[in-house]
């Protein structure tokens, strides 16, 4: 067989190779900075692509892949890491790993030494770095100079001093003068010079040093905290945090799996588990609602104007699928400065001073009708598009037979609309009960109820009030408990999901 | 003459009957759905800027608005309009290539897990990237520290992020349509010795040409919607804005600051994605039924 290499095999193999390549390259960059996940899943990508395109075989899957790849990635990973995150303690106070956080405690129990006698010192910039040095004696007669990541002790040699006995030149650096130093003090203040026997030195003016000393050691084969003047002994609590026997806490504390305490937390805690009651209840309502009256208004304008006797049919349905067409982040912040109480457009044409936006269930009719006005349209076309794929012969046929245009509708139009439409309702239940965006430009979820704990308002569904909980809380962000509520909503979506997909089996099947 | 008068009249009983009332529901309707674009337009052109005043027809006409947001130094509108559409843009048509190949093999070929495939994408259908958004800023997070063209604050990853959802947005769309497509056709280019990518590329491609509409328009819409993970991956820096978080900031906090500008550059927004809407309307009804109906 003779083998012939076409333009078209060519460039297949140069773009497949090249794009492997650099997954590849991307991979191992990840990799080198410790990001596992990302870079075993770059480096398999890069291998399978080379395998799917390089042989004649596994024809579907070579069309599959790319868009498999991009699914792992951007959708359930970050769908898996949110289970994970559920099942940890990260939110405010608890956002840095163990290590980062006893050194910062340590860092944080330093008092100063009152006996150590004022230590002067000159600041230097090294000739061969250009860094920032501090050039001290400390105790008396030995001379040191160092940074926060370095330390080392002068000779005797490398120094002159001038007759008041102040140092005047050092090898190998360039003492500042005090205008120099003035304008470096924001570098100096930063600078922490630690001794090995624990001791830091940190510049408290532009001539002398503080000397401190931490008041807490950690021994990690024991994995305590010790006081060294009072004796105290912190230990790690199940939280995250080190505790004493007494139940004194110290902050800041670590990330750290906690097991189902947020899922427990949800149940338990009444000052969440009441406002997210309501929001729950709110989000199942506004869902239901909002896909009953859309539905409705939707096929009842289809059957309407889908009359022909009606000639300027064409220019209404134009006019009513507007709302689809306009940006919707922008047309619901439209609708937020309408509905302002009083002064909006809407309170004025009618005459009427509605607290829209600020009492519970005004704010809830106002969601309603921008959420209708945003999703009308579609119900309206989909519909349109059922209506019109009835065969007429069928109607036809049952109009000789004398039925009624009620007995037309009732039997044969909504059965076979619903049969096309009820699989995209499901689809649309699930979008609703993530209707973010309008709630969140609208309402921002409020107003917020009163006397509950955090920011839950009457307008809030699961998933904004999530939001609230992980970026935009009084209390601080609680990421852990947020991821746990997004559980919640992936369960919940999942049940309809679950449901959706039997009814649509049960229709017609997956062929 | 009487015998055609008699029609005539009998005629504009029906319209009376049967037209009228729709006519009068559709004025209704239509009133509604323009609703809040009527009064952006009116909005736009009123230089007092001021919910409370507002007329339907302004008193005080101009376009000072306009000058004012051409103008503003910390809020680039036109620099806004180029970021939503470079990420709008490749977001959708990456949507549409991604999807149309597996849409492609979930149609035409018969393999094992296949069934399986069909049923995780529905799944994954019905879950919004949105209930993520906290990883992902971490994920995008992790990919700056090593290249910073990959991070916050950058088009590509966002870019990457829309694409990516792509087997969750339009395959099943697409493979209902290729299903309607008679697969006679293919087994005639097989006979002829096309291979599995010409068939995609010649006779598929073409004939799905009014779906791909749909689908490239309604993701070009959803993508240009989406407003939380767009501003947590671009972030509140003023140039790397998309137009539907930019403009946001014109009426952040109290309401009413800011009007004017604010409804002329949503003005500006909208109307190119309107009449792209408009323009390509007719492929929606069937395109959007079609998808569904022969699952």
């Amino acid at each position: 067989m003779k083998v012939r290499v076409s333009r078209g095999t060519l460039l297949k193999y140069a773009l497949t190779y090249s794009i492997a390549l650099s997954l590849f390259y991307v991979g191992v960059r990840f990799l080198q900075s410790r990001a596992w996940f990302l870079g075993v899943f770059f480096i398999c990508s890069a291998g399978i692509l080379i395998y799917l395109y390089t042989f004649h075989k596994k024809v579907p899957a070579k069309y599959l892949v790319p868009g498999v790849l991009f699914l792992v990635l951007f959708q359930i990973y970050p769908s898996f890491y949110s289970g994970y995150v559920a099942f940890t303690n990260d939110s405010n106070g608890h956002e840095i790993s163990k290590t980062q956080a006893i050194s910062t405690i340590i860092e944080n129990s330093k008092v100063p030494i009152t006996n150590a006698g004022p230590v002067t010192f000159r600041a230097a910039i090294e000739n061969s770095s250009k860094k920032l040095f501090l050039i001290f004696e400390y105790p008396k007669d030995s001379w040191w100079v160092g940074n926060s990541s370095s330390l080392e002790q002068l000779q005797v040699s490398q120094i002159v001093k001038s007759s008041d006995s102040s140092i005047e030149k050092v090898h190998g650096f360039r003492l500042l003068n005090s205008n120099e130093t003035e304008a470096v003090s924001g570098d100096l203040g930063d600078i922490q010079v630690k001794l090995k026997s624990g001791l830091v030195l940190q510049a408290q003016d532009l001539q002398t040093l503080q000397v401190s000393k931490p008041s807490l050691v950690y021994f990690p084969a024991k994995d305590e905290l010790v006081n060294v003047e009072s004796g105290v002994r912190y230990h790690p609590n199940n939280n995250g945090q080190m505790v004493s026997q007494a139940g004194e806490a110290l902050y800041p504390g670590w990330k750290t799996t906690v097991g189902w305490r947020n899922f427990t937390s949800i149940i338990h805690n009444a000052d969440i588990r009441h406002p997210l009651l309501k929001v729950l209840a709110w989000t199942f309502l506004n869902a239901i609602i909002l896909i009953a009256l859309s539905f409705l208004m939707g096929l009842c304008l289809a059957l309407i104007f889908n009359s022909p006797l009606l000639y300027s049919r064409r220019i209404y349905r134009t006019i009513f699928i507007v709302p689809m067409a306009i940006p919707s982040v922008l047309s619901v912040l439209v609708w937020s400065g309408l509905f302002t109480a009083q002064t909006g457009v809407i309170d004025r044409i009618f005459h009427i001073s509605t607290p829209w936006l600020t009492d519970s269930l005004w704010a809830r009719i106002a969601v309603l009708i921008v959420e209708l006005w945003v999703t009308f349209p579609y119900m309206f076309l989909i519909c349109t598009g059922a209506i019109q794929a009835i065969p007429n012969e069928i109607i036809e046929a049952a109009e000789i037979d004398g039925a009624s245009p009620l007995k037309v509708f009732g039997l044969i139009k909504l059965p076979l609309v619903m049969r096309t439409v009820a699989p995209l309702l499901v689809a649309s239940g699930a979008m609703a009960l993530n209707n973010f965006g309008v709630i969140y430009l609208l309402t921002g979820g409020g107003p917020t109820f009163p006397n509950t704990n955090g920011n839950a308002g009457a307008t809030d569904i699961l998933i904004s009030y999530t939001y609230k909980l992980a970026f935009n809380s009084q209390e601080g962000s609680n990421y852990g408990l947020a991821s746990a509520l997004s559980i919640l909503n992936f369960i919940l979506i999942g049940i309809l999901s679950v449901y959706g997909l039997r009814r649509m089996k049960t229709m017609e099947g997956v062929n | 003459m009487k015998t055609l008068s008699f029609p005539n009249a009998r005629r504009r009983k029906i319209w009376f009957r049967k037209v009228l009332w729709r006519h009068l529901l559709g004025v209704v309707v239509a009133g509604f759905a323009l609703f809040p674009l009527v009064w952006m337009i009116s909005a736009a052109f009123d230089v007092t800027g001021q919910i409370s005043t507002q007329q339907l027809i302004p008193l005080h006409r101009g376009l000072a608005n306009f000058t004012q947001l051409f103008s503003n130094k910390e809020k680039p509108f036109f620099t806004w309009v180029r970021n939503s559409m470079v990420v709008a843009i490749c977001a959708a048509a990456m949507q549409t290539i991604i999807g149309a190949l597996a849409a492609y093999s979930l149609s035409r070929h018969r393999f094992r897990g296949r069934k399986l495939t069909l049923t995780t994408i529905l799944i994954v259908q019905m879950f919004p990237q949105l209930l993520a958004a906290t990883t992902l800023f971490l994920i995008i997070n992790t990919f700056g520290k090593t290249f910073v063209f990959l991070g916050l604050g950058h088009q590509l990853p966002l870019i990457l992020i829309f694409g990516g959802a792509a087997l969750g947005v339009n395959t099943w769309m697409l493979k209902g349509f290729f299903d309607t497509i008679p697969s006679e056709i293919d087994e005639a280019a097989t006979i002829d010795g096309a291979g599995h990518f010409l068939i995609f590329t010649r006779i598929i491609v073409p004939l799905a040409v009014p779906v791909f509409v749909v689908i490239s328009l309604l993701s070009f819409i959803g993508i240009l919607n989406e407003y939380l993970i767009t501003s947590v991956i671009l972030g509140l820096d003023g140039k790397n804005m998309t137009v539907a978080v930019g403009l946001q900031q014109f009426i952040y906090g109290q309401y009413g600051k800011n009007w004017g500008p604010f409804t002329a550059g949503a003005l500006l927004a909208t109307i190119p994605v309107l009449a792209l809407f408009m323009f390509l309307q007719k492929f929606l009804v069937s395109g959007l039924v079609s998808g569904s109906t022969k699952g």
